[in-house]
């Protein structure tokens, strides 16, 4: 009795998932419609506020009182979103100024959204990241709200609201926002921290500076994040960047990444560090060695040219890599290191012979 | 004499009720949490709660091939047309006796090269080494000594340049947005160390570019079948282990792993043909023993396509090979099993393959013997066991069918009628005919397996319909 009792009540459950699953696909037909019909209802409304910009004439107050009460919904922001994404583009001019008047209701909504459910919330960070995308746009106020947004735990709120404070913050104001996302609740990956900083289109040198002012208060993984950064936007930190290097108390990965820097941006006082990178023997510090070769590529000399052709011997692979990469990138010859591949040593010369016949291959096929 | 068969038919009976109960609890609680996930999922997308720009993390793809010089070209192709920036394509021969390689070399201008490769994972010798830099992103072909697939795919992790690699089949073609999403996990979580993907039949899909740009049920009965059965497994059982890090296998077809994990565990196992299983367990086994944090995600938007077996013959050679590696597997990996230290991974997955998924055919296939032992015997209800019967194939249909329409639904595919008639129609076969049949099949696979340790599974390929 008891298991015919479990089998019908699986079935009703099973049935019942059918009927929502049937339900569920009727609705989601339905939702496009609904969705027009909402951004048709929306495109009328702003088309005649920007009739009266045009004519000269402010938004109506109405016109406002009305947002606020219906962007509260997400299907009504989403479609309101839609619309201007679709017709900014036809009037740009009046657009901005419809934009520009709508600054209250915006800053209403954000108050609105940030008491809502992560998933909204993270919608209405996006729809700022898009809908203020000029520095025109960026209200004090709002960018503070914002900073509530990235304290959420959620990984999209925080992306989204990072990505929007990129588009319009301040470098005070994104500076603080790291701090906050760096709280170590939600993992943000240092891909996503550099590439959203090097996303903002303001003053990159006044962020850096920023940035760089407070380093010391983030975490080793955010600091790395950073110090990527600012090694793809700015050569002017290379004093900084050596004495990180240098730093023998300093994060193995913060260290590898100055390595980097200076390897990108060539600082005459890191030459012999460099070399010396190359040169150390100790298994344990191949990293700084493959590194060190790599970033050796930028700088010239015999010295050079016989710290990497030594390096070919070594006993680690990625060494030997970064080293006839490097030679590679110095342009040497076969004459040059004919030495290596004529030499005893078969993981030297294949590995050199490799990148030699690799240079040749893309030179003829780039 | 009776006595003892009644006696017997009890406790027979009392087996089956439990098994059928815990079989049918596990599958329905997978596919509301599958179902629901997959809504989820499209909810949030909606809501672009996503990571959104270009995060690319830099990626390896891994092609074995085996006499596969009717697919090669078109999955190469398709892995060109990805939405995706920062990859390399490393395809390995192993020892095809078709022209796999030269196919290869001809549509895409390899040019031979020696290169030094770094044998982190031992596997057989390359023979031949050729580089393209002529494509959106560099292509490596290195023809190798035969040593099986899994060989084959720890030549390619050994050649990888990037610190995630992706092992996937060369008959099958990836969506073009597949590798933007299988990364996703990586960048939501610094201890994820592999991600499996969704693979789907491609049989009756056209694909353009690596998008669908036609989707229809396969004409063929038995692909047809397949269809709904990947449907179940992949939307339901995986993303309920996903909840609790205890998925323990990511097809071979399409998966995303961090190659220094890889190659700390020891990369995949020539030994074994259920290469793509042994590995996840073995992450699994190798991390909580070294005390790594570590998560093993499933990523129910990133999509291969893969060609299903045509015919029921091929079938039966894939499933029996499928069956044969997850002996393998299990048993190479027995320890885990109830032990505490290896959590809910030892303690529900492991249990659930080895009750619903390696004994499971044995079972099936014992109580169709024993209906048989009662009919002759004259101690079986006829009426009550069709009825049983029914109630069984009605259940588990409605089960295919829910995971099969929410597949559909979440993912924008656009079903005809005629379709959804045919795939009514079909689970109920597929439940009822198609199931009995692999259990037969699977539960005959470990006669004589020891002969086909390292032996390509070979079914009838047909150019994939990529353009």
């Amino acid at each position: 009795m008891k298991v015919e009792f479990m089998i019908y009540i699986y079935g009703a459950v099973c049935a019942s998932m059918i009927v929502f699953n049937i339900i569920y696909n009727l609705l989601l037909k339905g939702s496009e419609s609904r969705m027009q019909n909402r951004c048709q209802k929306m495109r009328s409304k702003i088309n005649a506020q920007i009739s009266r910009l045009a004519a000269g004439k402010n938004v109506e107050e109405a016109h406002l009182q009305e947002l606020r009460r219906k962007l509260s919904h997400i299907n009504h922001l989403m479609a309101f979103h839609q619309v201007l994404q679709e017709d900014m583009e036809k009037k740009p001019d009046l657009y901005r100024e419809y934009r520009h008047q709508m600054r209250p209701v915006v800053i209403y909504m954000a108050a609105v959204y940030r008491d809502k459910e992560n998933m909204q919330a993270g919608y209405f960070a996006y729809f700022l990241s898009c809908y203020t995308a000029d520095k025109q746009m960026a209200m004090d106020s709002l960018q503070d709200i914002l900073l509530d947004y990235v304290q959420k735990s959620n990984l999209y709120c925080r992306f989204n609201a990072l990505q929007a404070l990129y588009h319009f913050g301040t470098p005070e104001t994104i500076a603080k926002a790291l701090r906050i996302a760096d709280d170590g609740s939600v993992f943000l990956h240092e891909k996503l921290i550099t590439e959203g900083l090097l996303s903002y289109t303001g003053d990159y040198h006044a962020l850096i500076e920023e940035l760089w002012k407070n380093i010391m208060r983030y975490s080793p993984h955010t600091q790395l994040a950073i110090l990527n950064y600012i090694r793809f936007r700015s050569g002017e930190y290379q004093r900084e960047m050596y004495e990180i290097m240098m730093d023998k108390k300093a994060d193995k990965e913060l260290c590898l990444a100055a390595i980097r820097y200076c390897g990108k941006y060539p600082y005459e006082p890191a030459y012999g560090p460099l070399l010396a990178f190359v040169e150390d023997k100790d298994d344990t510090k191949w990293e700084f060695a493959t590194v060190a070769a790599s970033s050796l590529a930028s700088y010239e000399g015999a010295a050079v040219i016989d710290a990497l052709k030594e390096a070919l011997h070594s006993s680690n692979w990625y060494v030997r890599y970064a080293a006839a990469q490097s030679l590679e990138h110095l342009h040497v010859n076969y004459g040059d290191v004919v030495d290596i591949t004529a030499g005893s040593d078969r993981y030297a010369r294949e590995m050199l012979m490799y990148r030699l016949e690799s240079r040749k291959l893309q030179s003829l096929e780039v | 004499m009776m006595d003892a068969f009644k006696e017997f038919f009890d406790i027979v009976g009392v087996f089956f009720v439990l098994y059928m109960i815990g079989y049918a609890s596990f599958l329905f609680l997978a596919v509301t949490v599958g179902t629901s996930e997959l809504y989820k999922l499209k909810r949030r997308n909606q809501l672009k709660n996503e990571l959104l720009g270009e995060y690319y993390v830099p990626v390896t793809i891994v092609v074995p091939a085996y006499n596969e010089e009717v697919t090669i070209e078109a999955n190469i192709r398709s892995l060109l047309a990805l939405d995706y920036k920062l990859y390399e394509i490393v395809v390995v021969d192993d020892g095809s006796s078709d022209d796999t390689s030269k196919v290869v070399r001809d549509a895409f201008h390899m040019q031979q090269i020696s290169r030094p490769i770094q044998r982190k994972i031992p596997c057989q010798a390359e023979e031949v080494i050729y580089e393209s830099y002529e494509w959106k992103v560099p292509i490596t072909l290195i023809r190798k000594k035969n040593g099986g697939k899994a060989d084959a795919l720890n030549m390619g992790i050994n050649a990888a340049k990037y610190p995630y690699f992706i092992c996937m089949d060369a008959d099958s073609v990836l969506q073009y947005d597949s590798l933007e999403k299988i990364v996703r996990p990586v960048l939501e979580d610094s201890s994820v160390v592999a991600v499996g993907g969704v693979v789907r039949p491609c049989n009756g899909t056209e694909i353009h570019d690596g998008h669908v740009v036609s989707y229809r049920m396969p004409d063929q009965i038995v692909p047809c079948m397949q269809v709904l059965e990947y449907d179940r497994s992949f939307l339901a059982a995986r993303i309920l282990f996903d909840r609790f890090n205890g998925s323990i296998i990511i097809s071979g077809a399409f998966g995303l792993f961090h190659k220094n994990t890889v190659v700390e565990a020891g990369g995949y196992d020539p030994g074994t043909i259920g290469e793509d299983m042994e590995l996840v367990v073995k992450l699994h086994v190798y991390c909580r023993e070294n005390g790594i944090p570590y998560r093993i995600r499933y990523a129910t938007d990133a999509v291969c396509w893969t060609q299903a077996p045509e015919k029921l013959g091929d079938l039966c050679k894939q499933r029996r090979r499928w069956h044969i590696g997850l002996f393998q597997s299990m048993m190479r990996h027995r320890r885990i099993f109830l032990n505490p230290k290896y959590g809910l991974v030892g303690l529900i997955s492991y249990l659930y393959f080895l009750v619903y998924e390696l004994l499971s055919p044995y079972i099936e296939v014992f109580g169709i013997l024993t209906i048989v032992l009662a009919f002759a015997v004259d101690l079986i209800n006829v009426p009550f066991m069709i009825l049983f019967f029914g109630i069984y194939v009605v259940y588990s249909a409605i089960l295919s069918l829910t995971a099969f329409f929410a597949r559909i639904y979440t993912v924008d595919l656009k079903l005809s009628f005629s379709d959804v008639l045919k795939a009514i129609g079909l689970c109920v076969v597929e439940v009822s005919c198609l199931r009995l049949v692999l259990a037969w099949v699977r539960a005959t696979a470990l006669i004589g397996y020891r002969r086909r340790k390292h032996a390509w599974g070979r079914i009838e390929r047909k150019k994939i319909r990529f353009k």
